[in-house]
């Protein structure tokens, strides 16, 4: 039953993700984009990985959508469809996602992955904050600090460029 | 964990502290223009605080390390971004960016963080962390000149190529988690790296750092960006940030990496050969000085694969040795283009005409620093090279380095022919005089002290080589 | 994983959307001409496309709501565990906050939270 819904599921995001690069309207682009997200979150569900799918909901289909939807609309040229692309083009690309998708495949396919003896990792919030706010070995503290610098930065920059005074 | 564990992270903790308070002085100061000197001064602090008082050693679980090696690695870079904030001074006080003096400080330290972090690094999760934060706020900083439409469009190249090249690394990075399970480098050392999967995921992760590093074929970016991007930008892109690239590609090659050492050898063989070869040519072509400069630096880039190619302690040493030559010469080239375009607003390799005439000083600096470039001796650059083929020669790649002698002979003519616009072409209406505040000077001063002396006092290449060992 | 459930919560949805949709093409009258067709705006005939450029400032508070959405990601394990840790905890939050607080305090300061 699981592998069905995996199979379901995968097959949603694939098809969104094709649709994605192969709508000729951006916005469309956006909301297939979102669905894929939103696939992507059911995913981490599916594992009980409950955190992290909250996370893909809120941040990415919550918040980077949108973020790509306004800079959509910031644009003049909304309602203008994207130019076809050549068949030559669409072809050679095809034919060189097609070779490398082989090759990744195969490789990974017979690579012989070892089973690891430990124990499933815990995963609720309360094992997540812990190991965060570790600053011991196998702790995330450091981390946890710089992306408040990152975001600090990521936070001036968009300041920066938006703001045209 | 005691307290004084955090003197090991002092670089980045003092670095936070700056970029902190000039946030802090931004909100309060109300004449911006006081936060220029007041940046500079702290900044110049720091970077001789590197040379003090350090302890090494890894703290949080191994995630953050430093070492003597890594501690200079440090050092060089700080020494290059004082350069760099001592020329942007003229740019930063022009009309224009009179509302975003301060930024420029907070967003630039924000990168050289994010730089210490990924040199410093002890595990996958850290090292990515830190390239992000030093690509992200350098795409606000290539965009910097909101009035200027190409400032936008590179920015908006940067970010775009630098997300493909992070999604690619972070592909070989989840193969590796894959199949060892952990992110650390102490623990991955002893990991079995054999298999076919591995490789894979190898050459993705190395694609991806050779976009930061611009190698030939992921250096398409390099010109637009190099040109789109305010000077003084540019000039910290091509000598800071591929700097810091090129020694966590090295220190990652000499140690998690090194056991399949006959696989990137092989792979950097290839890159060094087009790298080397691609960047001449179309240097030859420029007739803007950005780009030329630019694939300058995608030529140069290709030259340090040699180093690496030495596959030992001298190999890496040789690197590092280069980088902190090429940070003196690209420096003095890029400070006299910012000066010019700050002054007279022009760009083109034909403006230079006749430059000597009015600007003899300047015209000077500029031809050292191309025949350091170039590789002629007694300059400092004739030593980078000369250490880097050496290296190269201990593993008999003998085609290598003839190649790398054709291409240093190519680069040769088109640095000559920037020295002859500015020494014998004639031209009518040459650049006016330009008189360069003191902060530009002390620059100049800084970067001829290091093209000339840097090659004549062994001890610095004897020490680096030293340090190099350990690792 | 209640596969059961699963199951039956996608029919149910399944029926209960797609019944609606077919009930109602199935049932109501169909009379159509060009002017019912047209996109109604105030009577008067709809010219040129609906799509308008947005200002700039939807960007700034979109990217501003981002980050510190991401900021609420990272706070929330922390809540979770802030008494068991004690001290340590609440020091590491505070350097977080300060960092991010000071980053609010600037885009307030530089006018970006200001309608225009």
């Amino acid at each position: 039953m699981e592998t069905t819904i995996f199979y379901i599921i995968s097959a949603i995001i694939l098809v969104f993700s094709v649709l994605t690069v192969t709508t000729t309207k951006i916005l469309r682009a956006a909301v297939y984009l979102l669905f894929t997200l939103v696939a992507t979150a059911a995913f981490y569900f599916m594992m009980e990985y409950n955190f992290l799918a909250a996370v893909q909901l809120t941040v990415y289909a919550g918040g980077i959508v949108v973020l790509i939807i306004f800079s959509i609309l910031l644009t003049h040229q909304i309602n203008l469809d994207l130019k076809k692309i050549n068949s030559i083009k669409k072809i050679t690309s095809g034919l060189v996602s097609l070779f490398g998708f082989i090759l990744i495949g195969n490789i990974i396919y017979t690579h012989t992955f070892k089973a690891t003896s430990s124990v499933i990792a815990d995963t609720s919030v309360n094992e997540i904050g812990r190991t965060l706010l570790n600053y011991g070995d196998g702790g995330y503290i450091l981390p946890f600090e710089v992306i408040s610098v990152l975001l600090l930065a990521a936070m001036i920059g968009a300041i920066i460029i938006a703001k045209k005074k | 964990m005691d307290i004084t564990n955090f003197l090991i992270m002092k670089q980045e903790l003092l670095l936070t502290l700056i970029t902190l308070f000039i946030l802090v002085s931004e909100i309060f100061v109300s004449d911006k223009r006081r936060i220029i000197p007041i940046a500079i001064v702290l900044f110049g602090i720091h970077t001789l605080f590197g040379f003090l008082y350090n302890s090494y050693g890894s703290i949080f679980g191994g995630m953050y390390q430093n070492s003597e090696l890594v501690n200079l690695m440090k050092n060089i870079l700080n020494l290059g971004v004082f350069i760099v904030l001592l020329q942007s001074s003229t740019w930063l006080l022009k009309e224009e960016n009179e509302n975003k003096i301060s930024e420029f400080f907070i967003l630039t330290f924000s990168t050289l963080i994010g730089m210490n972090f990924m040199i410093s690094s002890g595990d996958f999760l850290m090292f990515y962390l830190g390239l992000e934060l030093a690509t992200i706020p350098m795409a606000a900083l290539v965009a910097y000149n909101t009035y200027d439409k190409k400032s936008s469009e590179s920015g908006l190249k940067l970010i775009m190529s630098a997300a493909f090249s992070s999604a690619v690394m972070l592909f070989g990075i989840s193969l590796i988690y894959g199949q060892f399970g952990t992110l650390y480098f102490s623990e991955l050392l002893s990991a079995d790296m054999t298999s076919p999967l591995l490789i894979l995921a190898f050459l993705m992760f190395i694609s991806g750092l050779s976009f930061k590093i611009s190698l030939v074929p992921f250096h398409f970016w390099t010109a637009d960006v190099y040109e789109g991007a305010p000077t003084n930008v540019t000039s910290y892109l091509s000598v800071i940030s591929k700097g810091a690239a090129v020694f966590i590609f090295n220190i990652l090659l000499f140690t998690v990496f090194r056991n399949i050492v006959d696989v990137w050898s092989d792979v950097l063989y290839v890159l060094a050969i087009l790298t080397m070869t691609i960047g001449n040519l179309f240097a030859i072509r420029q007739t803007n000085i950005k780009r030329f400069l630019a694939f300058s630096s995608v030529a140069q880039a290709g030259f340090i694969l040699l180093g690496l190619l030495g596959t030992n302690e001298l190999g890496m040493a040789t690197v590092i040795y280069f980088i902190l030559i090429y940070i003196f010469s690209n420096l003095a080239a890029f400070g006299v283009v910012s000066s010019i375009e700050n002054n007279s607003g022009k760009l083109n390799i034909e403006d230079y005409n006749g430059l000597y005439h009015t600007n003899p000083n300047m015209s000077l600096l500029m031809m050292l620093s191309l025949f350091s470039l170039a590789g002629i001796p007694p300059l400092a650059g004739f030593f980078g090279k000369f250490f880097l083929f050496t290296a190269a020669a201990q593993n008999g790649y003998y085609w290598l380095i003839f190649i790398a002698v054709i291409n240093a002979t190519i680069s040769l003519y088109y640095y000559l022919i920037v020295v002859k616009a500015m020494f014998i072409n004639k031209n009518d209406s040459p650049i006016e005089k330009i008189s360069n505040n003191w902060y530009m000077k002390t620059s100049y001063i800084i970067c001829l002290i290091g093209l000339i002396v840097i090659g004549f006092y062994s001890d610095i290449f004897e020490y680096i080589n030293q340090i190099s060992i350990g690792i | 994983m209640h596969s059961e459930g699963l199951i039956l919560f996608f029919l149910a949805g399944i029926v209960m959307v797609g019944m609606g949709v077919l009930l109602s093409s199935l049932l109501s009258p169909k009379k159509q001409n060009d002017v019912k067709e047209e996109a109604f705006e105030c009577g008067i005939p709809t010219e040129g496309p609906s799509w308008l450029q947005f200002k700039v400032g939807y960007y700034l508070f979109a990217i501003l709501f981002l980050i510190f959405d991401v900021e609420t990601v990272f706070i929330f394990p922390w809540a979770t565990v802030m008494k068991e840790m004690g001290m340590v905890a609440f020091i590491e939050i505070l350097i977080f906050f300060v960092i991010l607080g000071l980053g609010l305090i600037y885009a307030w300061k530089k006018d970006a939270l200001k309608w225009e």
